[in-house]
Protein backbone atom coordinates (compact mmCIF):
# COMPACT_ATOMS: atom_id res chain seq x y z
CA UNK A 1 0.00 0.00 0.00
CA UNK A 2 1.24 3.50 -0.83
CA UNK A 3 2.50 6.10 1.59
CA UNK A 4 -0.03 8.15 3.51
CA UNK A 5 1.11 11.47 2.03
CA UNK A 6 0.65 10.16 -1.52
CA UNK A 7 -2.79 8.88 -0.66
CA UNK A 8 -3.75 12.19 0.98
CA UNK A 9 -2.51 14.12 -2.07
CA UNK A 10 -4.30 11.76 -4.41
CA UNK A 11 -7.60 12.15 -2.55
CA UNK A 12 -7.10 15.92 -2.51
CA UNK A 13 -6.57 16.02 -6.25
CA UNK A 14 -9.99 14.38 -6.54
CA UNK A 15 -11.43 17.01 -4.16
CA UNK A 16 -11.83 14.43 -1.39
CA UNK A 17 -10.43 13.87 2.09
CA UNK A 18 -9.07 10.83 3.84
CA UNK A 19 -11.21 10.20 6.92
CA UNK A 20 -9.59 8.33 9.77
CA UNK A 21 -10.90 8.98 13.29
CA UNK A 22 -8.93 7.43 16.17
CA UNK A 23 -11.61 4.85 16.59
CA UNK A 24 -11.45 1.67 18.63
CA UNK A 25 -13.46 1.39 21.84
CA UNK A 26 -16.90 2.16 20.33
CA UNK A 27 -16.39 -1.09 18.37
CA UNK A 28 -16.66 -2.97 21.65
CA UNK A 29 -20.32 -1.91 21.91
CA UNK A 30 -20.90 -2.66 18.27
CA UNK A 31 -19.45 -6.16 18.55
CA UNK A 32 -21.05 -6.92 21.91
CA UNK A 33 -17.67 -7.50 23.49
CA UNK A 34 -15.70 -5.93 26.35
CA UNK A 35 -12.46 -3.95 26.35
CA UNK A 36 -10.90 -6.45 28.75
CA UNK A 37 -11.67 -9.36 26.44
CA UNK A 38 -10.60 -7.60 23.26
CA UNK A 39 -7.31 -6.44 24.76
CA UNK A 40 -6.40 -10.01 25.67
CA UNK A 41 -7.87 -12.13 22.89
CA UNK A 42 -6.83 -11.44 19.32
CA UNK A 43 -9.93 -12.96 17.70
CA UNK A 44 -12.19 -10.90 19.95
CA UNK A 45 -10.02 -7.86 19.20
CA UNK A 46 -10.36 -8.51 15.48
CA UNK A 47 -14.14 -8.87 15.87
CA UNK A 48 -14.24 -5.40 17.49
CA UNK A 49 -12.18 -3.59 14.85
CA UNK A 50 -13.96 -5.48 12.04
CA UNK A 51 -17.29 -4.22 13.29
CA UNK A 52 -15.96 -0.66 12.98
CA UNK A 53 -14.69 -1.20 9.45
CA UNK A 54 -18.01 -2.84 8.54
CA UNK A 55 -20.08 0.06 9.86
CA UNK A 56 -17.94 3.12 9.22
CA UNK A 57 -15.36 2.24 6.51
CA UNK A 58 -12.59 4.50 7.78
CA UNK A 59 -9.50 4.95 5.58
CA UNK A 60 -7.26 3.82 8.42
CA UNK A 61 -8.38 1.39 11.11
CA UNK A 62 -6.19 1.14 14.18
CA UNK A 63 -6.14 -1.59 16.79
CA UNK A 64 -7.49 -0.61 20.22
CA UNK A 65 -5.43 2.09 21.90
CA UNK A 66 -3.59 0.46 24.79
CA UNK A 67 -0.64 2.09 26.49
CA UNK A 68 -0.06 -0.90 28.70
CA UNK A 69 1.00 -3.43 26.04
CA UNK A 70 4.78 -2.94 26.23
CA UNK A 71 4.84 -2.23 29.97
CA UNK A 72 2.75 -5.33 30.64
CA UNK A 73 5.08 -7.38 28.41
CA UNK A 74 7.93 -6.22 30.65
CA UNK A 75 6.12 -7.71 33.64
CA UNK A 76 4.71 -4.51 35.14
CA UNK A 77 1.62 -4.94 37.24
CA UNK A 78 -1.35 -4.25 34.98
CA UNK A 79 -5.08 -4.26 35.74
CA UNK A 80 -7.87 -5.09 33.30
CA UNK A 81 -11.18 -3.42 34.20
CA UNK A 82 -14.05 -4.86 32.09
CA UNK A 83 -14.70 -1.73 30.09
CA UNK A 84 -11.73 0.54 30.51
CA UNK A 85 -8.41 0.22 28.80
CA UNK A 86 -5.84 -1.85 30.69
CA UNK A 87 -3.85 0.27 33.14
CA UNK A 88 -0.34 -0.12 34.53
CA UNK A 89 -0.26 0.29 38.30
CA UNK A 90 2.20 2.67 39.89
CA UNK A 91 5.35 1.20 41.38
CA UNK A 92 5.88 1.79 45.06
CA UNK A 93 9.63 1.50 45.10
CA UNK A 94 12.20 3.71 43.46
CA UNK A 95 13.55 2.39 40.17
CA UNK A 96 17.30 1.84 40.02
CA UNK A 97 19.55 0.86 37.14
CA UNK A 98 19.90 -2.68 38.55
CA UNK A 99 16.17 -3.05 37.87
CA UNK A 100 16.93 -2.25 34.25
CA UNK A 101 19.18 -5.29 33.92
CA UNK A 102 16.31 -7.41 35.29
CA UNK A 103 14.00 -5.98 32.66
CA UNK A 104 16.60 -6.72 29.98
CA UNK A 105 16.32 -10.42 30.87
CA UNK A 106 12.61 -10.46 30.07
CA UNK A 107 11.77 -12.11 26.73
CA UNK A 108 9.78 -9.04 25.83
CA UNK A 109 8.81 -10.04 22.31
CA UNK A 110 7.50 -13.46 23.41
CA UNK A 111 4.81 -11.97 25.63
CA UNK A 112 1.37 -13.44 24.95
CA UNK A 113 -0.62 -10.23 25.06
CA UNK A 114 1.86 -8.31 22.92
CA UNK A 115 1.74 -11.13 20.39
CA UNK A 116 -2.06 -11.04 20.47
CA UNK A 117 -1.84 -7.44 19.16
CA UNK A 118 0.50 -8.65 16.42
CA UNK A 119 -1.95 -11.42 15.53
CA UNK A 120 -4.80 -8.91 15.43
CA UNK A 121 -2.84 -6.79 12.95
CA UNK A 122 -2.16 -9.88 10.85
CA UNK A 123 -5.86 -10.72 10.74
CA UNK A 124 -6.78 -7.12 9.93
CA UNK A 125 -4.29 -7.05 7.08
CA UNK A 126 -5.55 -10.37 5.75
CA UNK A 127 -9.28 -9.77 6.10
CA UNK A 128 -9.89 -6.04 5.65
CA UNK A 129 -10.61 -4.53 2.23
CA UNK A 130 -7.33 -3.57 0.57
CA UNK A 131 -8.19 0.14 0.62
CA UNK A 132 -8.30 0.25 4.44
CA UNK A 133 -4.90 0.99 5.93
CA UNK A 134 -4.13 -1.12 8.99
CA UNK A 135 -2.75 0.90 11.89
CA UNK A 136 -1.15 -0.07 15.19
CA UNK A 137 -0.01 1.91 18.19
CA UNK A 138 3.27 1.66 20.05
CA UNK A 139 4.12 3.49 23.28
CA UNK A 140 6.48 6.44 23.03
CA UNK A 141 9.93 5.95 24.61
CA UNK A 142 9.41 8.58 27.31
CA UNK A 143 5.84 7.44 28.10
CA UNK A 144 6.96 3.83 28.48
CA UNK A 145 9.78 5.03 30.72
CA UNK A 146 7.19 6.89 32.81
CA UNK A 147 5.16 3.70 33.14
CA UNK A 148 8.24 1.84 34.35
CA UNK A 149 9.58 4.39 36.84
CA UNK A 150 6.41 6.44 37.53
CA UNK A 151 5.35 9.54 35.57
CA UNK A 152 6.26 11.96 38.34
CA UNK A 153 9.57 10.24 38.99
CA UNK A 154 10.40 10.42 35.27
CA UNK A 155 9.65 14.14 35.38
CA UNK A 156 12.01 14.61 38.31
CA UNK A 157 14.68 12.49 36.62
CA UNK A 158 14.63 14.90 33.67
CA UNK A 159 16.10 17.53 35.96
CA UNK A 160 17.97 15.45 38.55
CA UNK A 161 19.21 12.31 36.81
CA UNK A 162 19.17 12.92 33.06
CA UNK A 163 21.85 10.28 32.35
CA UNK A 164 19.88 7.60 34.17
CA UNK A 165 16.72 8.65 32.38
CA UNK A 166 18.49 8.54 29.03
CA UNK A 167 19.62 4.96 29.71
CA UNK A 168 16.07 3.90 30.52
CA UNK A 169 14.71 5.66 27.42
CA UNK A 170 17.32 3.87 25.30
CA UNK A 171 16.11 0.59 26.77
CA UNK A 172 12.43 1.38 26.19
CA UNK A 173 13.26 2.34 22.61
CA UNK A 174 14.91 -1.06 22.08
CA UNK A 175 11.68 -2.69 23.29
CA UNK A 176 9.48 -0.51 21.10
CA UNK A 177 11.69 -1.24 18.08
CA UNK A 178 11.28 -4.98 18.72
CA UNK A 179 7.51 -4.58 18.89
CA UNK A 180 7.51 -2.40 15.77
CA UNK A 181 9.41 -5.08 13.85
CA UNK A 182 6.80 -7.65 14.85
CA UNK A 183 4.02 -5.32 13.71
CA UNK A 184 5.81 -4.81 10.40
CA UNK A 185 6.14 -8.53 9.89
CA UNK A 186 2.38 -8.81 10.50
CA UNK A 187 1.77 -6.38 7.64
CA UNK A 188 0.93 -3.13 9.43
CA UNK A 189 0.63 -0.07 7.14
CA UNK A 190 0.87 2.68 9.75
CA UNK A 191 2.59 2.74 13.14
CA UNK A 192 1.50 5.49 15.51
CA UNK A 193 3.84 6.37 18.36
CA UNK A 194 1.80 7.44 21.41
CA UNK A 195 3.76 9.86 23.55
CA UNK A 196 1.18 11.42 25.89
CA UNK A 197 3.68 12.05 28.70
CA UNK A 198 5.92 13.94 26.29
CA UNK A 199 3.63 16.95 26.47
CA UNK A 200 4.98 17.68 29.96
CA UNK A 201 8.47 18.30 28.60
CA UNK A 202 10.07 21.40 27.13
CA UNK A 203 11.39 21.17 23.55
CA UNK A 204 15.00 20.30 24.39
CA UNK A 205 14.04 17.55 26.85
CA UNK A 206 11.40 16.24 24.46
CA UNK A 207 14.07 16.01 21.76
CA UNK A 208 16.50 14.22 24.08
CA UNK A 209 14.13 11.73 25.71
CA UNK A 210 11.53 11.21 22.99
CA UNK A 211 12.18 12.52 19.46
CA UNK A 212 15.77 11.24 19.13
CA UNK A 213 14.53 7.79 20.09
CA UNK A 214 11.45 7.98 17.89
CA UNK A 215 13.85 8.54 14.98
CA UNK A 216 14.96 4.93 15.42
CA UNK A 217 11.36 3.70 15.26
CA UNK A 218 10.84 5.82 12.14
CA UNK A 219 13.89 4.26 10.47
CA UNK A 220 12.56 0.76 11.12
CA UNK A 221 9.17 1.75 9.71
CA UNK A 222 10.71 3.32 6.62
CA UNK A 223 12.80 0.24 5.91
CA UNK A 224 9.49 -1.62 5.66
CA UNK A 225 7.86 1.21 3.64
CA UNK A 226 5.48 1.81 6.54
CA UNK A 227 4.28 5.23 7.71
CA UNK A 228 5.13 6.44 11.18
CA UNK A 229 2.85 8.88 13.00
CA UNK A 230 3.73 10.88 16.14
CA UNK A 231 0.82 11.43 18.53
CA UNK A 232 1.15 13.69 21.55
CA UNK A 233 -1.94 14.43 23.64
CA UNK A 234 -2.72 17.91 24.94
CA UNK A 235 -1.19 21.17 23.84
CA UNK A 236 1.85 20.05 21.83
CA UNK A 237 2.36 23.35 19.99
CA UNK A 238 5.77 23.86 21.62
CA UNK A 239 6.92 20.43 20.40
CA UNK A 240 5.92 20.50 16.73
CA UNK A 241 9.43 21.29 15.43
CA UNK A 242 10.96 18.46 17.47
CA UNK A 243 8.29 16.03 16.30
CA UNK A 244 8.96 16.96 12.67
CA UNK A 245 12.73 16.59 13.15
CA UNK A 246 12.23 12.97 14.22
CA UNK A 247 11.50 12.19 10.57
CA UNK A 248 7.93 10.95 11.06
CA UNK A 249 5.51 10.94 8.16
CA UNK A 250 2.60 12.40 10.06
CA UNK A 251 1.61 14.32 13.18
CA UNK A 252 -1.59 13.37 14.99
CA UNK A 253 -2.62 16.33 17.13
CA UNK A 254 -5.11 17.00 19.87
CA UNK A 255 -8.10 19.33 19.66
CA UNK A 256 -8.38 23.11 19.77
CA UNK A 257 -9.78 22.76 23.30
CA UNK A 258 -6.22 21.91 24.23
CA UNK A 259 -5.04 25.04 22.40
CA UNK A 260 -3.71 23.14 19.39
CA UNK A 261 -3.88 25.44 16.37
CA UNK A 262 -4.05 23.04 13.43
CA UNK A 263 -3.95 25.85 10.88
CA UNK A 264 -0.75 27.27 12.34
CA UNK A 265 0.82 23.80 12.35
CA UNK A 266 -0.18 23.18 8.73
CA UNK A 267 1.25 26.55 7.73
CA UNK A 268 4.58 25.78 9.33
CA UNK A 269 5.41 22.14 8.70
CA UNK A 270 6.75 20.81 5.39
CA UNK A 271 4.03 19.70 2.98
CA UNK A 272 5.40 16.16 2.94
CA UNK A 273 4.24 15.75 6.57
CA UNK A 274 0.63 14.67 6.97
CA UNK A 275 -1.43 16.52 9.57
CA UNK A 276 -4.01 14.33 11.30
CA UNK A 277 -6.66 15.77 13.57
CA UNK A 278 -8.32 17.22 15.50
CA UNK A 279 -11.98 17.20 16.47
CA UNK A 280 -12.39 17.08 20.22
CA UNK A 281 -13.07 13.50 21.37
CA UNK A 282 -14.66 14.68 24.61
CA UNK A 283 -17.23 17.31 23.63
CA UNK A 284 -19.71 17.42 20.76
CA UNK A 285 -19.03 13.90 19.49
CA UNK A 286 -19.97 12.50 22.91
CA UNK A 287 -22.53 14.97 24.20
CA UNK A 288 -23.83 16.59 21.01
CA UNK A 289 -26.26 15.31 18.38
CA UNK A 290 -25.40 14.27 14.79
CA UNK A 291 -26.30 17.72 13.40
CA UNK A 292 -23.92 19.42 15.83
CA UNK A 293 -21.20 16.90 14.92
CA UNK A 294 -21.71 17.58 11.22
CA UNK A 295 -21.45 21.32 11.74
CA UNK A 296 -18.22 21.02 13.76
CA UNK A 297 -16.65 18.63 11.22
CA UNK A 298 -17.58 20.97 8.35
CA UNK A 299 -15.93 23.89 10.16
CA UNK A 300 -12.76 21.84 10.59
CA UNK A 301 -12.73 20.74 6.95
CA UNK A 302 -13.23 24.31 5.78
CA UNK A 303 -10.42 25.50 8.02
CA UNK A 304 -8.05 22.95 6.48
CA UNK A 305 -9.44 23.15 2.96
CA UNK A 306 -6.28 24.41 1.23
CA UNK A 307 -3.97 21.77 2.68
CA UNK A 308 -3.51 18.64 0.60
CA UNK A 309 -1.54 17.02 3.44
CA UNK A 310 -4.49 16.88 5.82
CA UNK A 311 -6.42 13.85 7.11
CA UNK A 312 -9.71 14.38 8.94
CA UNK A 313 -9.56 12.73 12.34
CA UNK A 314 -10.21 13.16 16.04
CA UNK A 315 -7.74 14.79 18.41
CA UNK A 316 -7.46 11.63 20.46
CA UNK A 317 -9.08 8.22 20.86
CA UNK A 318 -12.87 8.15 20.94
CA UNK A 319 -14.25 6.84 24.24
CA UNK A 320 -16.47 3.78 24.56
CA UNK A 321 -19.58 5.87 25.23
CA UNK A 322 -19.34 7.83 21.94
CA UNK A 323 -22.79 7.55 20.27
CA UNK A 324 -22.52 5.50 17.09
CA UNK A 325 -24.82 7.96 15.25
CA UNK A 326 -22.31 10.73 15.98
CA UNK A 327 -19.47 8.65 14.53
CA UNK A 328 -21.62 8.05 11.44
CA UNK A 329 -22.22 11.81 11.21
CA UNK A 330 -18.47 12.43 11.45
CA UNK A 331 -17.70 9.89 8.71
CA UNK A 332 -20.52 11.00 6.45
CA UNK A 333 -19.56 14.67 6.64
CA UNK A 334 -15.95 13.82 5.87
CA UNK A 335 -16.94 11.65 2.92
CA UNK A 336 -19.40 14.15 1.47
CA UNK A 337 -17.16 17.18 1.80
CA UNK A 338 -15.89 18.51 -1.50
CA UNK A 339 -12.53 20.21 -1.21
CA UNK A 340 -12.89 23.59 -2.89
CA UNK A 341 -9.23 24.32 -3.50
CA UNK A 342 -8.14 20.88 -4.78
CA UNK A 343 -8.45 20.59 -8.55
CA UNK B 1 20.47 40.02 47.91
CA UNK B 2 18.34 39.36 51.00
CA UNK B 3 17.85 35.86 52.33
CA UNK B 4 14.21 35.91 51.15
CA UNK B 5 15.15 37.04 47.65
CA UNK B 6 17.74 34.29 47.57
CA UNK B 7 15.08 31.87 48.77
CA UNK B 8 12.71 32.88 45.95
CA UNK B 9 15.47 32.40 43.42
CA UNK B 10 16.32 28.92 44.72
CA UNK B 11 12.67 27.85 44.88
CA UNK B 12 12.38 28.80 41.19
CA UNK B 13 15.60 26.91 40.40
CA UNK B 14 14.32 23.85 42.30
CA UNK B 15 17.39 23.79 44.53
CA UNK B 16 16.01 21.75 47.43
CA UNK B 17 19.05 21.69 49.75
CA UNK B 18 19.69 25.40 49.28
CA UNK B 19 16.04 26.25 50.07
CA UNK B 20 16.24 24.24 53.31
CA UNK B 21 19.53 25.97 54.19
CA UNK B 22 18.04 29.40 53.48
CA UNK B 23 14.89 28.64 55.50
CA UNK B 24 17.08 27.80 58.48
CA UNK B 25 19.16 30.92 57.87
CA UNK B 26 16.03 33.10 57.76
CA UNK B 27 14.79 31.55 61.02
CA UNK B 28 18.21 32.04 62.59
CA UNK B 29 18.17 35.69 61.54
CA UNK B 30 14.94 36.05 63.52
CA UNK B 31 12.61 36.62 60.57
CA UNK B 32 8.96 35.94 61.42
CA UNK B 33 7.75 32.57 60.03
CA UNK B 34 4.83 34.33 58.33
CA UNK B 35 7.25 36.70 56.57
CA UNK B 36 9.37 33.78 55.38
CA UNK B 37 6.24 32.14 53.96
CA UNK B 38 4.70 35.24 52.40
CA UNK B 39 7.86 36.95 51.15
CA UNK B 40 9.93 33.85 50.36
CA UNK B 41 7.94 30.78 49.35
CA UNK B 42 4.72 32.35 48.07
CA UNK B 43 6.34 34.82 45.63
CA UNK B 44 8.82 32.10 44.60
CA UNK B 45 5.98 29.77 43.63
CA UNK B 46 4.15 32.66 41.94
CA UNK B 47 7.18 33.13 39.69
CA UNK B 48 7.18 29.39 39.00
CA UNK B 49 3.49 29.53 38.05
CA UNK B 50 4.01 32.51 35.77
CA UNK B 51 7.02 30.94 34.05
CA UNK B 52 5.00 27.75 33.52
CA UNK B 53 2.08 29.63 32.00
CA UNK B 54 4.45 31.51 29.70
CA UNK B 55 6.16 28.26 28.55
CA UNK B 56 9.48 29.31 30.06
CA UNK B 57 9.52 26.18 32.20
CA UNK B 58 7.72 22.85 31.95
CA UNK B 59 6.47 20.13 34.30
CA UNK B 60 9.90 18.73 35.34
CA UNK B 61 11.15 22.16 36.39
CA UNK B 62 7.86 22.85 38.15
CA UNK B 63 8.11 19.55 40.03
CA UNK B 64 11.63 20.42 41.15
CA UNK B 65 10.54 23.86 42.36
CA UNK B 66 7.56 22.41 44.22
CA UNK B 67 9.72 19.82 45.92
CA UNK B 68 12.20 22.48 46.99
CA UNK B 69 9.38 24.58 48.41
CA UNK B 70 7.92 21.57 50.22
CA UNK B 71 11.29 20.77 51.81
CA UNK B 72 11.56 24.32 53.11
CA UNK B 73 7.93 24.28 54.29
CA UNK B 74 8.56 21.12 56.29
CA UNK B 75 11.13 23.03 58.30
CA UNK B 76 8.95 26.12 58.57
CA UNK B 77 5.60 24.51 59.46
CA UNK B 78 6.19 23.94 63.21
CA UNK B 79 7.15 27.61 63.56
CA UNK B 80 4.03 28.73 61.68
CA UNK B 81 1.87 26.56 63.97
CA UNK B 82 3.64 27.86 67.06
CA UNK B 83 3.08 31.43 65.92
CA UNK B 84 -0.62 30.68 65.35
CA UNK B 85 -0.43 31.45 61.61
CA UNK B 86 -3.45 29.99 59.82
CA UNK B 87 -3.35 28.83 56.19
CA UNK B 88 -5.37 31.03 53.82
CA UNK B 89 -7.71 28.13 53.20
CA UNK B 90 -8.10 24.38 53.54
CA UNK B 91 -8.42 22.13 50.52
CA UNK B 92 -9.20 18.46 49.94
CA UNK B 93 -7.85 17.22 46.61
CA UNK B 94 -7.99 13.88 44.80
CA UNK B 95 -8.19 11.97 41.54
CA UNK B 96 -11.62 10.42 41.03
CA UNK B 97 -12.61 6.76 41.06
CA UNK B 98 -11.19 4.56 38.31
CA UNK B 99 -8.36 6.97 37.59
CA UNK B 100 -4.87 6.22 38.86
CA UNK B 101 -3.13 9.31 37.46
CA UNK B 102 -1.67 11.63 40.02
CA UNK B 103 1.02 13.84 38.51
CA UNK B 104 -1.40 16.69 37.69
CA UNK B 105 -3.18 16.36 41.01
CA UNK B 106 0.15 16.34 42.87
CA UNK B 107 1.36 19.42 41.03
CA UNK B 108 -1.84 21.30 41.85
CA UNK B 109 -1.52 20.21 45.49
CA UNK B 110 2.07 21.42 45.69
CA UNK B 111 1.28 24.73 44.01
CA UNK B 112 -1.63 25.27 46.42
CA UNK B 113 0.64 24.57 49.38
CA UNK B 114 3.12 27.02 47.92
CA UNK B 115 0.26 29.50 47.68
CA UNK B 116 -0.40 29.28 51.40
CA UNK B 117 -3.19 26.68 51.49
CA UNK B 118 -3.40 23.62 53.70
CA UNK B 119 -3.91 20.60 51.48
CA UNK B 120 -5.38 17.21 52.39
CA UNK B 121 -4.67 14.63 49.71
CA UNK B 122 -7.36 12.00 49.03
CA UNK B 123 -4.98 10.20 46.65
CA UNK B 124 -6.07 8.48 43.44
CA UNK B 125 -9.07 6.27 42.61
CA UNK B 126 -11.06 8.10 45.30
CA UNK B 127 -14.78 7.31 45.55
CA UNK B 128 -17.51 9.91 46.18
CA UNK B 129 -17.86 8.43 49.68
CA UNK B 130 -14.15 8.97 50.37
CA UNK B 131 -14.42 12.62 49.34
CA UNK B 132 -17.52 13.07 51.52
CA UNK B 133 -15.82 11.44 54.51
CA UNK B 134 -12.73 13.64 54.14
CA UNK B 135 -14.85 16.77 53.78
CA UNK B 136 -16.94 15.93 56.87
CA UNK B 137 -13.77 15.21 58.83
CA UNK B 138 -11.64 18.17 57.74
CA UNK B 139 -14.23 20.84 56.87
CA UNK B 140 -12.24 22.29 53.94
CA UNK B 141 -13.19 25.44 52.04
CA UNK B 142 -12.59 23.86 48.64
CA UNK B 143 -12.74 20.39 47.11
CA UNK B 144 -10.47 19.86 44.07
CA UNK B 145 -11.33 16.98 41.74
CA UNK B 146 -9.04 15.68 39.01
CA UNK B 147 -9.49 13.22 36.11
CA UNK B 148 -7.07 12.48 33.30
CA UNK B 149 -9.13 10.05 31.27
CA UNK B 150 -12.17 10.57 29.13
CA UNK B 151 -13.49 7.38 30.71
CA UNK B 152 -13.26 8.81 34.23
CA UNK B 153 -14.27 12.45 33.74
CA UNK B 154 -17.88 11.39 34.34
CA UNK B 155 -16.86 10.37 37.86
CA UNK B 156 -16.36 14.05 38.72
CA UNK B 157 -20.06 14.65 38.13
CA UNK B 158 -20.86 11.65 40.34
CA UNK B 159 -18.91 13.24 43.21
CA UNK B 160 -20.69 16.57 42.77
CA UNK B 161 -24.07 14.80 42.59
CA UNK B 162 -23.25 12.83 45.75
CA UNK B 163 -22.47 16.08 47.57
CA UNK B 164 -25.83 17.51 46.43
CA UNK B 165 -27.75 14.39 47.44
CA UNK B 166 -26.18 14.45 50.89
CA UNK B 167 -26.76 18.17 51.50
CA UNK B 168 -23.03 18.91 51.54
CA UNK B 169 -22.82 20.91 48.31
CA UNK B 170 -23.73 24.32 49.74
CA UNK B 171 -20.96 24.18 52.33
CA UNK B 172 -18.08 23.86 49.89
CA UNK B 173 -16.62 25.24 46.67
CA UNK B 174 -15.71 22.63 44.09
CA UNK B 175 -13.03 23.17 41.45
CA UNK B 176 -12.09 20.67 38.77
CA UNK B 177 -9.24 20.00 36.35
CA UNK B 178 -7.57 17.42 34.14
CA UNK B 179 -6.72 16.92 30.48
CA UNK B 180 -10.16 16.05 29.04
CA UNK B 181 -12.04 18.70 31.02
CA UNK B 182 -13.12 22.09 29.77
CA UNK B 183 -14.64 25.19 31.30
CA UNK B 184 -17.97 24.43 29.60
CA UNK B 185 -18.02 20.90 30.97
CA UNK B 186 -17.25 22.12 34.49
CA UNK B 187 -20.25 24.48 34.33
CA UNK B 188 -22.47 21.73 32.94
CA UNK B 189 -21.74 19.40 35.84
CA UNK B 190 -22.17 22.12 38.44
CA UNK B 191 -18.59 22.82 39.54
CA UNK B 192 -17.69 26.27 40.83
CA UNK B 193 -14.57 26.57 38.72
CA UNK B 194 -12.22 24.91 36.23
CA UNK B 195 -8.48 25.31 36.11
CA UNK B 196 -6.54 24.43 32.95
CA UNK B 197 -3.21 24.07 34.78
CA UNK B 198 -1.57 23.90 38.18
CA UNK B 199 -0.52 27.54 38.22
CA UNK B 200 -4.02 28.85 37.49
CA UNK B 201 -5.40 26.56 40.20
CA UNK B 202 -3.89 28.78 42.90
CA UNK B 203 -5.48 31.92 41.42
CA UNK B 204 -8.82 30.17 41.07
CA UNK B 205 -8.74 28.88 44.65
CA UNK B 206 -8.00 32.39 45.95
CA UNK B 207 -10.75 33.84 43.75
CA UNK B 208 -13.29 31.29 45.01
CA UNK B 209 -12.49 32.27 48.58
CA UNK B 210 -12.46 35.98 47.77
CA UNK B 211 -8.78 36.33 48.74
Amino acid sequence: MGKLIDLANSFYSENKRLVAPLLGFPGVKLAGSSIKLAQQNHKEHFKVVSSLVGKFSPDIQFVLMDLSVEANALGLNTIFPPNESATVLKKNKEFCLDDLSLLRDVEFDSDGRLLSYVRTVKLMKHEFPSDVKVGAYVSGPYTLTGLIVGAQEAGLMVAREPDKLEKICTFTTECIVKYTKLLLSAGVDTVCVLEPSGVMLGPSHFRKFSAVNVKEIVEICHRGNVDCVYHVCGNSMHLIEEMVQSGVDALSLDSKDNNVNLLEVANNVPKKIVIIGNMSPTKTIIYGNPEEVKSEVRDLLELMDRFSNYVLSTGCDLPLETPLDNISAFMQTGRNYVVSSGN
Amino acid sequence: MSVLEEMQENVVAGNESKVVELTQKALDEGLAPEKILNDGFVPGMEIVGRKFQENEIYVPEMLMAARAMKAGMKLLEPFLTEAGIEPIGRIVIGTVKGDLHDIGKNLVAMMLEGGGFEVIDAGVDASPQKFMDLVKENKPDILCLSALLTTTMGEIKKVIDAFKENDLRDDIKIMVGGAPLTDDYSKEIGADGYSPDAASAVDLAKELLGK
